[in-house]
């Protein structure tokens, strides 16, 4: 079994990471939603700490997936799939890499720009603080974050819905690929 | 004779009290800031409004006294949601107690320019002693107060309840100020 993705479809590290990180994502989304409604009490700065918590692992599985897409490389589109088309998925692939990076250096920049708090990564180890305390630079990092989540849950909509109209209209093999092979042989 | 002894003596009592030692501070040179930690988190706020009514010299210390009228809602510590959190009920609770003042009559030499002074700080309601250390320097019509205290925030309710752990946020806050000073 090749640990690298193949022109027909991805193998299982690049499924992995896609799938974890998805579901974490889906997770600070909704942390995130719930989190800035709660009152601001050290009773509840616990859900604050998973957030960026997870936030953080998902900084450090990111970067281990851009430089494991780097070295693995990528299926090939479906056949038949039009230039525009092609084009159009790679142009949300990269904005989804590139969102997905700066949400997590946005919020971790918001948490050090504060300086309200030493964050404890799930209450082991002491994250360190990017830059001194800095309103400026707080409320700058904290638009990006808020803004940064819309475009995420844009793209987010758009992958998966491209996925679904490949599954259910186009009914060609994409979402297959993403998914074990033992999946697609038993369907 | 009685009566003109007693204008004599008004006569010498009105200037010494005079110089005795009215002291006006130039608010933009003059700062009243506090420090603490926030779970391992230092963190520095001041005072933008405060109002000193100093009275001091060193050569009578039972005629000194400092008065000092502090607007808490002015507490600025660079971080909008810590500010409203500090103005909140469970700290200065600032729409019920939205004033805090010191006021010492009772003053130390500590040798070499240095003082004490044992006053009292009143706290969302509550009253107790607090220090205050400082270095005094004058020359000329001016002079400059430098002064340290240290603050047991429990002891006045700021920040009880969810907060009054002490790794959440310490428990002694230092406070600090530096006045610049006119004669009156």
């Amino acid at each position: 079994m090749s640990l690298r993705n193949t022109d027909d479809r991805w193998a299982w590290p690049s499924m992995t990471l896609h799938w974890l990180i998805a579901v974490l994502i889906l997770a600070l989304l909704a942390v995130g939603w719930v989190m800035v409604d709660l009152p601001r009490t050290p009773r509840y700065f616990w859900v604050y700490d998973l957030h960026k918590s997870i936030g953080l692992t998902v900084l450090a599985l990111m970067l281990l997936r851009l430089g494991w897409r780097l070295y693995a490389g990528a299926p090939r589109p479906v056949p038949g799939t039009g230039a525009a088309q092609h084009l159009a998925a790679q142009a949300v692939h990269v904005a989804i890499y590139v969102v997905a990076l700066a949400m997590p250096i946005s919020g971790w920049l918001y948490d050090s720009a504060s300086g309200l708090r030493a964050l404890k990564f799930f209450g082991m180890v002491t994250v360190p603080k990017l830059v001194a305390p800095d309103p400026q630079l707080k409320d700058l990092s904290h638009g990006v974050h808020e803004w940064g989540a819309w475009v995420l849950i844009a793209l987010i909509v758009a992958h998966a819905g491209a996925a679904l109209v490949h599954h259910l209209v186009q009914r060609d093999r994409t979402l297959w690929r993403m998914l074990p092979a033992s999946f697609e042989q038993s369907r | 004779m009685w009566k003109w002894m007693l204008l004599l003596g008004a006569a010498l009592a009105v200037p010494a009290a005079a110089r005795g030692a009215d002291w006006q501070a130039d608010p933009a040179a003059s700062s009243l800031e506090f420090s603490g930690a926030a779970e391992g988190e230092a963190f520095t706020g001041r005072f933008k409004q405060f109002t000193p009514l100093i009275r001091f010299d060193p050569a009578d210390l039972g005629g000194s006294r400092f008065e000092v009228d502090i607007d808490l809602a002015s507490a600025d510590t660079q971080n909008a949601e810590r500010d409203e959190t500090l103005r909140g009920s469970d700290f200065f609770s600032v729409a019920r107690f939205p004033r805090a003042s010191y006021l010492a009559t009772a003053f130390r030499d500590l040798g070499g320019g240095r003082y004490a002074a044992d006053g009292t700080l009143t706290l969302r309601g509550i009253a107790k002693p607090v220090t205050l250390e400082f270095i005094w320097s004058a020359q000329g019509e001016g002079a400059t107060l430098e002064g340290k205290a240290t603050v047991q925030r429990l002891d006045f309710d700021v920040g009880a309840g969810d907060w009054a752990d002490d790794s959440t946020v310490a428990h002694a806050i230092g406070v600090s100020t530096r006045l610049t000073l006119r004669a009156r």
